[in-house]
């Protein structure tokens, strides 16, 4: 679904991506973790399109498109999502037209009907459950004076609307509390498919006992520098990066 | 500022000797006169005027030969923006019984509309009465040319207690064709203890001749007075617009100013607003918004002479192409002004690179216990929140067009009025969405 290829990024003339390699197929959850600074968000904005990011080599394929080379709303239509490490506000538009507004760029990229306002409300309705997410906020701004684990809950709100092929999450689990931190789990797991995959950017190992990847990979300094399954993450979480930092060190 | 020679001041020379039949007593004109007698107007050299381009204005012979027929259909439309209002419309500065609606029953709702031309005595001293009381602060040419050469006018009044349910709409279409065309139409509102009124001023053009549209409004609220106040600009781009209202807030009033300014070549709009006493309160918004050569400039004169004000200013410009905006805002807080609350926001959005706004929002406080907050921002559109509703599936236009819209929604939807935000929200669509096409 998702095949990358010594992708080599920088911003503002300062290498980030170093030759990055990470191949993701239908159905499986891949897990990154890595040091502050290791080009994550990087990662995840490059593959969303965000601009000012410069492709100094490699390659990512999306189902079979060129994605670097798409505009990030086509890629979006194509099934992409990106759940924001920093969920920005939007004063003034308000967030159930927003997103019903998204849904139906999506649908209708896709040859689909567009929903009316009563289907779209039903939808929303139900996924507004999945995440637990309280009513009041569809009628405000885009995340405008929501507290940080709302917008956290927003963005996954927005994926299960939007019901992405592959999305990717950004520390979607930072700043969420024990409860929150299930719930938004258990909204991955109930959209989670043989169709579509998951890449899941955490710090934490806790949140992999909610979302059991298939994959833990370790990004460091622009590079995966060590890729194992979910038992890699524990021992992340007892050793720290320093051992694998240093091996890699060597190894360059 | 310095002596010219220039048409307008001629013309204008030639109205003063020409005219015979102005309604208004000497009191109210001469002093009008003697400055329009000098002939003296603003140029670029003067603070308060360097950024507004008069050129236009002053080279012009206002004359008007030839004029289009304005049809049902052409003021329909305007009604549609207010439905169940009470419609007064003046073409070329002419009263026009035909399009206008019935005045009795309003009558016996205790609001009274009058021309000068009605005016019994008592009433054309309670019209100068409040014209001279509430002379500007900002003593600019354009109100003297607005009364000095005003033939007519149009006078509302608000009986005591009288709670209006009706909503004035008043229409002002230039129809000129050809020449360069004037008018100057005067207003006077005075509103009755603990009256409340809702009226709309629309300025409009049929056609695409040059026009000079210099308004002036006087408004006298009496104690706990109530009035919202519209004022929604949509003239061609040929139209130089220069306006003056003054308001004048008793104790206890509440005076809401919502100003629309969407297109002309130019307008300059001046609303000064001062409390007579305690108690008052003042609500300013508007939105500027500008393209290709307009100029739009905005100013506020915000007089705190008495206790326990408040006064609350939010503006924002949206500004393309060329099109210059100006914020010039002045809150004046009195010494004995204690206990004001004076809020003034300017927010400014440049979608061109050759757009520029000049903002200046100013506060002087000789009073030491209150509250003021004043702030301005220019910016673009936020990248960030392009690309994330990008990132949503929604196509780069799309998104700029919602952003743009939601930055004007923000001042817009606090119009009460639901037919008339509808109008005027879709109005600002249609104008952004044409920049936005065009632009990305
Ligand atoms: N716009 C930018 N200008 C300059 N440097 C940038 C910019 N964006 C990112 N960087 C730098 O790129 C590096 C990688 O940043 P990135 O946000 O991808 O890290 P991360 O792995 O997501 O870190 P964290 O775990 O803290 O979220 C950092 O050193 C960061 O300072
Ligand atoms: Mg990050």
């Amino acid at each position: 679904m998702l095949s990358i290829k010594n992708l080599q990024v920088s911003v503002e003339d300062k290498p980030i991506l170093k030759g990055l390699n990470l191949e993701v197929k239908a159905g499986e959850i891949h897990a990154i973790m890595g040091p502050n600074g290791s080009g994550k968000s990087t990662l995840a904005h490059v593959l969303s399109g965000r601009e000012g990011y410069r492709v100094d080599a490699g390659t990512a394929y999306y189902k079979g498109l060129n994605l670097l080379e798409m505009a990030p709303e086509i890629r979006a239509r194509e099934g992409m999502f990106l759940a924001f490490q920093y969920p920005i506000e939007i004063p003034g538009v308000n967030n159930t037209s927003f997103l019903k507004k998204a849904l139906n760029e999506i649908r209708k990229h896709n040859g689909e009907e567009e929903l009316d306002a009563i289907d779209f409300l039903s939808l929303i309705k139900k996924q507004m459950n999945l995440v637990e997410m309280k009513e009041n906020l569809l009628r405000r701004p885009v995340n405008q004076g929501f507290s940080g684990g709302e917008k956290k809950r927003n963005e996954i709100l927005q994926m299960a609307v939007l019901n992405p092929t592959l999305a990717i999450l950004d520390e979607t689990d930072s700043g969420l509390d024990i409860d929150a931190l299930r719930i938004v789990a258990g909204g991955v797991n109930k959209l989670r498919s043989a169709d579509n995959a998951f890449v899941v950017i955490t710090h934490y190992q806790r949140l992999l006992d909610y979302i059991v990847p298939d994959f833990v990979h370790v990004l460091s300094d622009g590079q995966i520098i060590k890729s194992g399954t979910k038992e890699l993450a524990l021992e992340l979480e007892e050793r720290g990066y320093d051992w694998l930092v240093d091996k890699a060190e060597t190894q360059a | 500022m310095a002596q010219q020679t220039n048409n307008f001041s001629n013309w204008i020379s030639q109205q003063i000797e020409a005219d015979t039949t102005f309604t208004l007593s000497d009191a109210v004109r001469s002093p009008s006169r003697s400055r329009l007698a000098e002939g003296i107007f603003p140029t670029r050299k003067d603070e308060e005027w360097r950024y507004t381009p008069l050129g236009q204005i002053l080279e012009s012979s206002p004359d008007m030969d030839s004029r289009s027929a304005v049809t049902p259909e052409f003021i329909n439309k305007l009604k549609d923006a207010m439905p169940q209002a009470h419609t007064l419309v003046f073409i070329n500065g002419q009263y026009s019984e035909n399009f206008s609606d019935n005045q009795t029953h309003l009558e016996n709702a205790g609001l009274r509309i009058s021309r000068f031309s009605q005016l019994n005595s008592t009433q054309l001293q309670m019209v100068e009465e409040t014209i001279l009381n509430a002379a500007l602060t900002d003593d600019n040419i354009f109100q003297h040319i607005t009364l000095g050469l005003a033939q007519n006018g149009l006078f509302i009044e608000l009986a005591q207690n009288v709670d209006t349910q009706t909503t004035l709409h008043i229409i002002h279409i230039s129809s000129a064709q050809g020449d360069t065309s004037f008018t100057n139409p005067v207003q006077v509102v005075r509103c009755g203890e603990n009256s409340h009124l809702k009226m709309v001023e629309q300025f409009t053009s049929l056609g695409q001749a040059a026009v000079i549209t210099v308004p002036a409004s006087y408004i006298q609220m009496d104690k706990g007075a109530g009035l919202v106040h519209y004022k929604i600009g949509i003239e061609n781009n040929e139209t130089n617009h220069v306006s003056n209202t003054s308001v004048r807030v008793a104790e206890s009033g509440t005076y809401q100013s919502h100003q629309y300014l969407l297109g002309s070549k130019l307008t300059r709009s001046n609303l000064e607003v001062s409390f007579t006493g305690p108690d008052g309160h003042a609500v300013l918004r508007g939105i500027y918004l500008g393209d290709e050569n307009q100029h739009l400039d905005m100013r506020t004169y915000m007089d705190h002479a008495h206790p326990h004000c408040s006064s609350d200013q939010h503006f924002r410009g949206i500004l393309n192409g060329h099109a210059r905006g100006v914020f010039n805002g002045m809150v004046l807080v009195r010494k004995d002004a204690q206990k004001t609350d004076a809020q003034q926001t300017n927010k400014n959005l440049l979608l061109s690179r050759d757009a520029r706004v000049d903002t200046k929002p100013q506060l002087e406080i000789f009073a030491d216990d209150v509250k003021c907050a004043h702030g301005a921002t220019i910016g673009e559109l936020d990248p960030d929140a392009l690309f994330y509703l990008q990132s949503r599936g929604i196509g780069k236009k799309d998104a700029a067009l919602m952003l743009t819209r939601a930055f004007a929604a923000e001042i817009s939807q606090e119009i009460e009025l639901i037919s008339l935000q509808d109008y005027l929200q879709d109005k600002i669509a249609a104008s952004l969405n044409e920049i936005v096409n065009a632009s990305i």
